[in-house]
């Protein structure tokens, strides 16, 4: 008897409460949505950074990319070389008055929809290089999406930076065709994290004490202590431990 | 002080001059590093510098900086020829191991001086450098040209008269007509460098392309332009400037003691191994001796240091030529070591840790722990590496006899670090003239024969075992003491001796705030960073900032070789020679 008569699935292992009636097979394989929200939730979760750097930042954006942090998680690892691929420019680094129209050039060769990311104190305001050849902040000359403060900003900013480019281009919305619908782009109004971050802030007196810091890496750890089931500094593999037990 | 001592005090490279007829010899300077420095006249510059790198016994055959000064602000000091403008030559003999500055005094707003570019090929980036940033010209040679700026802009930005901060200038504004000029005036024209689009051959054209700015193999904002016959590289124009951050003009603002931070940033990914020969520079002129503790602080800082470069260089290299996963297992042990750092100094890339006369704190608890599971991990991690990249044929067959040069070559265009040591001279300044307390360390100088993209990476990679090995020594032997030097000049002063009376309380206001006063005096420091010997040379008119800063880096001198390392090769091995070089923009551009 096929399934939507009696509303069981035949043959088909009831998983974890499921009741297999027809409506726990559609709840759990259908996604209904706006096509305007679908196609939002598939920018935000596939944004293409162009693979372009400045000067110090790019190295920590490099750094986000290996996998100790691994920005696949996110599914922005596509680092794209030409600009036409790609979807996010991270101006990385002090932004030249040499280098300026460059970056612009690439800006303009990038397709609709584009975000700018500005990494850095020198890309934010020119930092602490208040200099002839350089930019007091790449928004004099682009829209800036995003703003990561630093000098250079560590990974770990460069990831809540992109989750913040998610949430935004997340809650974009965009025509859909030439007739549907408004035809200009709606882009969100994004709190300022200074402000939100401000009480937790506050509350932060004291620096935490080394045993109190988050375990973040093995070497984070006071001496002789360890964690049941966690490996040890000196317990990881190389390559030829991993081939004698693989065998 | 000028010296007119007697003549047996001199040093013999002085006598050897004024003995020479004719030698224009002027003056001879006492400086504070003790660096023998002679003034000489502009028409006998030339003569003299031919008769120092050729004729003289034990020659100084490498020309390791040239730029110059501005002296039209400087406060008159007791005796020195100075004109409006002087420029400088440092020279330097691998045989007597010691340095030489030359310096000839102008006159005039537009001076010029006779080029030495038939002497040194690497004069040549020098000489466009200080025309581009002081407007002096080099007589005699084919064309002179901007280098960092670019060719549209106004002005000469190190002459003391071209305003400093970009806020000065007006609001930076890029509209289209503008955008299109300066894209205009980055239009690469065969014919402005002598170079002709057309073979002999008839119906056979050279290519041009243009690599970079924004090209992932150039490792950032450098570009080459490369006249190709089919594949084959004819000619390479290299176009740096792109990272230009005015470091030299930064120094004439920032305090001596509010510089340390721009000197992170000349080479960003060798942190603290800028701090130290700029620390040492202004620790000479100063007169502070630096306690054992933190001299065997810094030396540990360093190498490690050393080791983050390495390891950036030897992951991006093996992508360079194909390689793509040992670049993840670098970054991670980089990471390694930058949760040491981070531990010790708050920082990762830019510690900004060196004081004047110290560090700026002691060690903290359990640091050595950190440091002993590193040392402990890391030797077969480099094992591992070497068969992952040095073992592997694809890797050598990229490199092996790739860009090669000769030792002569490397001397005639200012190449250090392992670029150097790679053809066969194990130099380094750390074993050769050794300071902060290296004399102490048990190392070896790694060399390497052939002097291409191969050597350069076993130089490079057997360096990495001898930073371990400094480390561990260090780590067994962190000597007892205080961190600082109690010396009244040390920055920032040590806190404890203020709250006792008013004087060692307003000493300590102006120290902190207005920052210390250096007496007058010259001096640099040449050291063994990690991809070859950077110096900085400050001059102090006896105020609170550097009156002059020169920043002689490695990387500007590699770069200048690439077109004479790549020409003759393929395409493709060029990505191999900039890989092997080791260099970072901003260590080219400052």
């Amino acid at each position: 008897m096929p399934w939507w008569r009696n509303g069981r699935m035949q043959g088909v292992k009831v998983r974890d409460g499921g009741d297999g009636s027809l409506a726990d097979a559609v709840g759990r394989s259908v996604l209904l949505a706006r096509l305007q929200d679908l196609l939002a939730w598939g920018r935000k979760h596939s944004l293409w950074p162009l693979n372009f750097g400045l000067s110090c930042c790019y190295v920590e954006m490099a750094t986000s990319i290996t996998s100790t942090y691994d920005i696949a998680r996110f599914g922005a690892e596509v680092i794209r070389g030409s600009p036409r691929q790609a979807d996010v420019l991270i101006v990385s680094g002090t932004v030249f008055v040499k280098v300026a129209p460059i970056v612009k050039q690439l800006y303009e060769q990038m397709l609709e929809p584009r975000w700018v990311i500005s990494m850095g104190s020198c890309a934010n305001s020119g930092g602490m290089f208040d200099v002839y050849s350089v930019v007091q902040g790449v928004d004099s000359f682009l829209p800036v999406d995003v703003y990561m403060p630093g000098c250079p900003p560590p990974p770990h900013a460069f990831m809540e930076t992109l989750l913040l480019l998610q949430e935004k281009v997340g809650r974009e919305r965009r025509p859909l065709s030439w007739i549907v619908g408004p035809q200009e782009v709606q882009k969100p109004i994004m709190p300022s994290m200074r402000d939100l971050k401000r009480p937790e802030r506050t509350r932060e007196r004291e620096y935490p004490p080394m045993d109190r810091l988050p375990l973040t890496d093995g070497l984070w750890r006071r001496p002789g202590e360890s964690r049941p089931g966690e490996r040890t500094p000196n317990d990881w593999r190389t390559v030829d431990d991993w081939k004698r037990t693989a065998g | 002080m000028i010296g007119n001592a007697p003549p047996a005090e001199r040093p013999l490279v002085v006598e050897e001059v004024a003995r020479r007829p004719g030698s224009g010899l002027l003056s001879v300077q006492d400086t504070t590093d003790g660096i023998p420095t002679i003034w000489v006249t502009r028409d006998a510059v030339h003569e003299l510098l031919r008769f120092l790198r050729s004729d003289v016994p034990r020659p100084y055959r490498m020309l390791f900086d040239l730029s110059a000064t501005d002296e039209r602000m400087r406060r008159p000091s007791d005796g020195l020829p100075l004109g409006t403008f002087t420029v400088f030559y440092q020279l330097f003999s691998f045989e007597r191991n010691e340095w030489l500055r030359v310096k000839v005094p102008l006159t005039g707003d537009a001076p010029s001086v006779p080029t030495v570019t038939d002497l040194w090929p690497n004069a040549d980036w020098y000489e466009r450098e200080t025309w581009d940033m002081f407007g002096i010209r080099f007589d005699g040679r084919p064309s002179l040209r901007r280098l960092l700026m670019p060719p549209w802009w106004n002005g000469h930005p190190l002459r003391k008269d071209h305003p400093a901060r970009a806020t000065e200038m007006g609001r930076f504004q890029l509209p289209e007509e503008r955008h299109d000029m300066t894209q205009d005036a980055l239009q690469f024209r065969p014919e402005d460098w002598g170079m002709t689009r057309s073979h002999q051959e008839p119906d056979f054209d050279y290519m041009f392309i243009n690599l970079g700015p924004a090209h992932t193999g150039t490792h950032g904002v450098l570009r080459l332009v490369a006249q190709l016959a089919g594949e084959e590289i004819i000619d390479i124009v290299p176009d740096i400037g792109f990272h230009h951050r005015a470091k030299e003009k930064m120094a004439e603002r920032q305090t001596w003691h509010t510089f340390i931070p721009y000197t992170d940033r000349v080479d960003y990914l060798q942190g603290t191994l800028n701090e130290l020969p700029y620390c040492l520079a202004v620790e000479k002129l100063a007169g502070i001796d630096v306690p054992p503790r933190a001299q065997v602080i810094r030396v540990m800082m360093c190498e490690l240091y050393r080791l983050a470069s390495h390891l950036v260089w030897y992951g991006t290299f093996a992508q360079d030529v194909g390689a793509l996963s040992p670049v993840f297992y670098m970054f991670n042990d980089r990471e390694r070591i930058h949760a040491i750092t981070e531990a010790i100094c708050g920082g990762r890339m830019h510690p900004n840790w060196f004081r004047i006369g110290g560090v700026a704190q002691d060690l903290p608890e359990g640091w050595d722990q950190l440091v002993r599971q590193f040392v402990e991990y890391f030797p077969a991690r480099l094992d591992e590496y070497e068969r992952l990249v040095m073992d592997n044929p694809i890797f050598k067959e990229r490199t092996v006899g790739i860009g090669a040069f000769t030792l002569e070559d490397a001397i005639a265009w200012g190449a250090t670090g392992p670029m150097l040591r790679a053809c066969g001279l194990p130099w380094d300044l750390r074993k050769v003239q050794p300071y902060s307390g290296y004399e102490q360390f048990d190392f070896d100088v790694p060399s390497a024969g052939n002097g291409d993209c191969y050597d350069r990476a076993v130089v490079h990679v057997l360096e990495m075992r001898q930073s371990l090995r400094i480390i561990r020594q260090c780590l067994e032997g962190m000597p007892p003491g205080p961190y600082k030097s109690d010396h009244p000049r040390a920055t920032p002063p040590l806190k404890e001796h203020t709250m006792h009376d008013i004087e060692t309380l307003i000493h300590h206001f102006l120290g902190v705030s207005w920052g210390p006063v250096l007496p007058p005096g010259e001096a640099a420091v040449p050291t063994e960073s990690s991809k070859g010997q950077t110096s900085y040379y400050l001059t102090s008119d006896g105020s609170q900032v550097s009156y002059r800063t020169r920043i002689r880096t490695p990387s500007f001198a590699h770069i200048q070789m690439v077109p004479f390392m790549a020409r003759g090769e393929l395409l493709p091995d060029l990505l191999a020679i900039l890989g092997s070089v080791d260099f970072v923009l901003s260590d080219v551009d400052r």
